[in-house]
């Protein structure tokens, strides 16, 4: 038996979401991100709950975590930077943008700090390119920046 | 059945047949690396891309379907080109150790290489580094580095085994094969991983830097491991001798069987062989009355059959008990049958003794009976329930009770089957104890006298597994010491006794056998090698109630 | 011009609820076709509109409906691609956000058309807000009764499911969309069976691009042959091209099919910044075979590209003025392949990273003359000889940059040899 389990809650809203489906491993991404929201990552514990939860054996839970880029398997920033690196956003700039977030972060590309405060990514093409250079904060996109955008950013979410 | 033509020859295939098999039949190999006959079909490895007529690109020869009409082309330049590219490509991130890899000498990756070889490296790149030398379950040894993710592993347990140890995570060239993390690749079947690695990245634990490949030679055989009688080769090692630089028998692979074994085996067969090189080796007759002394055979025979025939004279013939063993070919037990039965027309004879802890089954290979020859034992009519004599627990108490004077023991550890104390009184009451085995036992301890047999792969011969398929096993090694196989040893006591016991070879003895029991008539001794033959036409009988040890 | 038919919501207030929709006449046509047509009968009308898929590969939506078996007893499904990860393309997101309802009638009218009575919206992880407007539009149109059992008071059913993706590029492949939407990893399958046959969930299924779904209501209201003539030829109706770049104005421009890319940069996008030249443009996405300045005549639409050895792909748009860096601009695309490779197939999995390695090595100063040539080779053995085609999307731009900009990888090779230091030791495979 695993050793994490859901709130009430998110076990509703993982019944709700697994009668979406034919079969029950097709909750497998809904059902992640459920439990990133509920306990933040998605720690080995998690996964063995996850497979418990869709009847699938934890590996594959695995597998699965590994092959996606957006599912944390570490703790993350509260503030997560996602810097767009895609063409549009290399033509427009964006290595200006990672550098400056490096700087003012003091992280490298792919960091966390150690106070969980931030994560500093580069990821690709975010779909956005008419916004170029853009990134993603969190859930939200922000396009056209300039290290003084970013720097207005980073004041109002400090 | 639709006709198809490769590399100019034609043939005629059922359909559904797929490229890669249809020119298996037209005797062409087409390189595989992920395709494995056992297993689903992936088509990622890509280095058996093929051209065929009227197809705008190559395609992969072990997923798709020979169709009607088609025209394939396995050797043009354009199929050698992208097939030497695969070969690069799987050398990007290789990190050519072959120098220490257990694999060299029958890894594919060498295999291909040599006949597609490049002729300068372009890479200049480094590698992606992945972890070496992990050990993942208790028989295998993974080395991430040569892995090159052709998923045949994976599919084996997630399809055979059904055991889902092994995933492969993460992505692109970063993608790394993995046993869940605080768990290990440990399932009844494991080692077979081993064999359809087509690389070094699955190595076996248990022959990790013994010897080199190219020193072993095959024998086909049958693993004596359990009454499935899973079709093996023996790989051996001719210039090692017992006890002296390792073990002869260095190790046991599958050997495709489709009516048996498929391409498998499991692990307790496959690593249930050490006992052949063992310090427990029987190497001379022995007589164990006060002080032990070695014996020649003639000595042996001599002093056992004369006080065999006092204890027969004063006690009468049933006061002897014959017990034989399902680990015992059916040219051994028909020739003791000939001898004890026949000859010396001894009544209480039988071979079965129930473990005292049942063996462990499953639905696949293994089967609770852990005899390659139960079946044969019981169509040759050499146990007490196809007779009329005790059984061997009624010549235990019998023999308590000193109604029994002497018994004749074959292999048999009787304390897998009985309470020590229930064999020590039993043997201790007797007149005359013989054991015969290859290896020293609780019960041979007991013994008056200890003779030597050959064990499974010193000889020649055939079991009959539960289904009632009639197998071979072959010699690979010679006799340790003065061991021979068990009828032969019955064939020195019977001259003694002059009962006659008219065979020199092995196939001797399965002629008269084939002559004499109904069960086994007509069956041809030369159809017997590779995949033996069924006796009831490949039905298979359901796993008989009782279990012997 | 041509007057719009999606865009024209891009400017409304609203334009993303199910009362501004209605206002502007949404939700007649599912009404009309519910009430008039049999289901043959609309994937006729989508046949004649030659409605193309425009995901990127440009198949006939009608043709592939029409593939769905009439007499199969399984469910089938509808699962709408909103993957939208191929760099340079951004035409669905407006669409999700400013034509949802339009969406969802066109999920409606498909769904009615091959037979299922559930679709998923499958989108990229990434698009959360869009994820949640379609979530919350979804409910509004529930609540209507346009969505869920007995619609519009016929008897179609059908439920609509949004369905995240979680990061993975590849899993805007449709074979690779199905087993990510079944709770794997996005390794594409091998074909056949194609998904028509055997999709998701082993049903019959259609994967079609959010923009093909979303022309479908106007199709059926306005009839196929009207939107056929409004595109050029066997390409029909308008487009939806994406401009990104080195251009004045970046943006989503709806333009008849077969517009001239000309027009579209220098017309609709507003042309290169001040003082600048073009020197490359990428017509359909990051893996569509790079043009020339010279090469912008073209229309842009499927056959014209591919006449001239590019593609329409997604129609996003990438422009490269003359201060472009053409070493590094490959290095980025290819850099993109490598990191989305699923890492199945030998060629792809290797030969990306290998290349994006050489590419690497060039642009810090220590590329070789060598290089040139073995980029092209690994890149023409990757080229067809995948399971999917993102092999295909990695060799082209290696292809067609290294082929039509080689000066610049001369000069980048030549001006920096023997600069640094190698990486690595060469290996000897042979030894
Ligand atoms: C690597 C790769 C990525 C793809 N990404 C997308 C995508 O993001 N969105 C999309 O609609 N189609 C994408 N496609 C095309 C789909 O496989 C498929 O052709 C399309 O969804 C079919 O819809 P359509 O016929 O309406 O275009 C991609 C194809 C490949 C090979
Ligand atoms: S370990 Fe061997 S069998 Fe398993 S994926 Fe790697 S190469 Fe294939
Ligand atoms: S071509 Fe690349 S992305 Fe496509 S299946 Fe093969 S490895 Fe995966
Ligand atoms: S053997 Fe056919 S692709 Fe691997």
């Amino acid at each position: 038996m695993s050793k994490v389990a859901f709130s009430q809650e998110s076990l509703s809203e993982f019944e709700r979401i697994v009668a979406q489906y034919p079969e029950r491993r097709a909750a497998m991404l809904p059902t992640l991100y459920l439990a990133e929201k509920e306990f933040g990552h998605i720690s080995p514990e998690v996964e063995v709950y996850v497979g418990e939860l869709l009847q699938v054996p934890a590996i594959k839970v695995r597998e699965v975590l590994t092959f996606y880029t957006l599912f944390a398997s570490k703790p993350r920033g509260k503030l997560h930077f996602q810097v767009c690196r895609g063409i549009s956003c290399d033509l427009r700039g964006c290595t200006k943008i990672i550098e400056h977030l490096q700087e003012k972060l003091n992280l490298n590309s792919e960091e966390t700090s150690a106070d969980l405060a931030y994560t500093l990514s580069e990821v690709e093409c975010l779909g956005a390119c008419e916004t170029a250079p853009m990134m993603q904060l969190n859930d939200d996109y922000h396009g056209d920046l300039t290290t003084e955008t970013v720097d207005l950013i980073l004041d109002e979410k400090k | 059945m639709v006709k198809v033509t490769i590399d100019g020859i034609e043939i005629e295939i059922p359909k559904g047949t797929t490229v890669i098999q249809a020119a298996e039949q037209a005797g062409i190999e087409i390189p595989r690396y992920c395709y494995h006959p056992g297993l689903s079909i992936v088509g990622v490895c890509r280095i058996c891309l093929v051209e065929i007529e009227r197809m705008p690109k190559l395609q992969v020869a072990c997923y798709t379907p020979a169709t009607e009409g088609m025209v394939v082309h396995t050797n043009t330049e354009q199929v050698l080109e992208a097939r030497q590219a695969v070969m690069e490509f799987l050398l990007v991130n290789h990190p050519l150790d072959c120098p220490v890899c257990d694999q060299a000498g029958e890894c594919w990756l060498q295999n291909f290489y040599m006949q597609h070889a490049l002729h300068d490296s372009r890479m200049f790149e480094n590698k992606v580094k992945k972890s070496k030398a992990l050990q993942i379950g208790p028989n295998v040894m993974l080395d991430s580095e040569r892995c090159i993710l052709c998923s045949r592993c994976v599919r084996f347990c997630d399809e055979i085994s059904k055991s889902n140890e092994l995933g492969i995570f993460n992505r692109g060239d970063r993608a790394e094969l993995q046993p869940y993390p605080g768990t290990e690749l440990d399932n009844d079947y494991s080692g077979n991983t081993i064999d359809i690695c087509p690389v070094g990245a699955l190595t076996d634990r248990d022959f990790r830097f013994r010897t080199r490949v190219w020193y072993l030679s095959e024998t086909e055989s049958i693993c004596p491991g359990c009454s499935t009688g899973c079709n093996i080769n023996v790989h051996h090692n001719d210039q090692r001798t017992y006890k002296a630089g390792g073990s002869r028998v260095s190790r046991l692979k599958p050997r495709y069987n489709p009516d048996v074994n498929e391409w498998w085996m499991c692990d307790a067969g496959r690593y249930g062989f050490t006992h052949v090189d063992a310090d427990s080796r029987i190497l001379a007759p022995t007589r164990s009355i006060g002080e032990e002394q070695e014996m020649s055979w003639g000595e042996a025979a001599s002093e056992i059959m004369t006080k065999l025939r006092e204890v027969i004279s004063v006690h009468g013939k049933e006061s002897v008990g014959v017990i034989l063993s399902p680990q015992m070919t059916n040219e051994d037990l028909f020739v003791a049958r000939r001898f004890f039965r026949d000859g010396l027309g001894l009544k209480h004879i039988d071979f079965e003794v129930a473990p005292l802890t049942t063996g462990a089954k499953d639905d696949f290979l293994i089967k609770a009976d852990k005899n390659p020859n139960t079946a044969g034992a019981r169509l040759l009519g050499v146990g007490a329930r196809q007779g009329s004599g005790m059984t061997v627990a009624e010549m235990l108490e019998a023999a308590r009770k000193r109604k029994l004077r002497a018994l004749y023991i074959c292999h048999h550890d009787l304390a897998n089957g009985f309470a020590v104390d229930v064999v020590e009184e039993a043997l201790t009451a007797q007149d005359l104890v013989v054991f015969q085995g290859p290896n020293t036992n609780s019960t041979s301890a007991l013994a008056h006298y200890v003779l030597p047999a050959a064990a499974f792969v010193e000889k020649t011969g055939s079991f009959t597994n539960y289904a009632e398929r009639v197998q071979m096993i072959h010699t690979a090694v010679t006799p340790l010491g003065e061991s021979k196989a068990d009828w032969q040893i019955f064939r020195s006591l019977a001259k003694e006794a002059a009962i006659s016991v008219p065979y020199f070879e092995a196939e001797d003895v399965f002629q008269a056998l084939t002559a004499e029991v109904e069960a086994f008539s007509g069956l041809p001794y030369a159809g017997l090698a590779g995949q033996g033959i069924a006796l009831r036409d490949g039905q298979a009988l359901p796993e008989s109630e009782t279990v012997v040890a | 011009m041509a007057g719009k038919i999606i865009s024209k919501f891009f400017d409304i207030d609203g334009g993303n609820t199910i009362d501004v929709y209605e206002r502007h006449g949404g939700y007649q046509s599912i009404r009309r076709v519910l009430k008039k047509m049999a289901p043959g009968q609309v994937t006729d009308e989508v046949l004649k509109s030659n409605l193309r898929g425009l995901g990127g590969a440009g198949f006939p939506a009608g043709r592939k409906w029409s593939f769905i078996p009439k007499d199969s007893p399984k469910p089938k499904f509808l699962v709408v691609n909103a993957d939208e990860s191929e760099p340079g393309t951004f035409k669905d997101r407006y669409i999700m956000d400013r034509y949802t309802h339009g969406l969802f009638e066109g999920i409606m009218i498909a769904s009615y058309a091959i037979g299922a009575n559930k679709a998923f919206i499958y989108i990229r992880g990434e698009y959360v807000r869009q994820a949640e407007n379609l979530v919350e539009q979804i409910k509004c149109a529930y609540d209507r009764g346009y969505l869920g059992k007995r619609i519009f008071g016929t008897n179609f059913n059908l439920d609509l499911v949004v369905h995240r993706g979680a990061g993975a590029y590849i899993c805007g492949e449709e074979t690779a969309l199905l087993e990510s939407l079944e709770g794997k990893k996005g390794w594409p399958r091998m074909k056949p069976p194609f998904p028509a046959i055997e999709g998701a969930f082993k049903c019959p299924t259609i994967v079609n691009n959010v923009e093909t779904i979303a022309y479908v209501p106007t199709i059926l209201q306005e009839g196929g042959e009207w939107f056929s003539e409004l595109g050029s030829e066997r390409n029909g109706g308008l487009k939806l091209y994406g401009v990104s770049g080195h251009v004045k104005k970046p943006g989503v421009y709806e333009l008849p099919m077969g517009t001239s890319l000309r027009e579209i940069i220098y017309e609709h996008a507003g042309g290169l910044q001040d003082g600048r030249k073009l020197k490359a443009v990428v017509p359909g996405g990051s893996s569509a075979p790079v043009l020339t300045a010279d090469e912008i005549d073209v229309k842009m639409d499927y056959d014209s590209l591919a006449k001239i050895g590019s593609m329409l792909g997604s129609a996003g748009v990438i422009v490269m003025d003359d201060t472009t860096d053409i070493v590094r601009a490959l290095y980025v695309v290819t850099r993109f392949y490598h990191h989305e490779s699923c890492g199945q197939c030998t060629p792809c999995r290797e030969g990306t990273g290998w290349a994006e390695r050489i590419l690497k090595r060039i642009l810090d100063g220590n590329g070789r003359s060598v290089d040139i040539d073995n980029l092209l080779n690994i890149a023409g053995n990757i080229m067809g000889n995948t399971i999917c085609p993102l092999g295909d999307a990695a060799a082209l731009p290696l292809k067609s940059y290294l082929t039509k900009f080689r000066a610049d990888f001369e000069a980048a090779v030549s001006d920096r040899n023997g600069v640094g230091k190698v990486a690595d030791e060469p290996v000897s495979l042979l030894n």
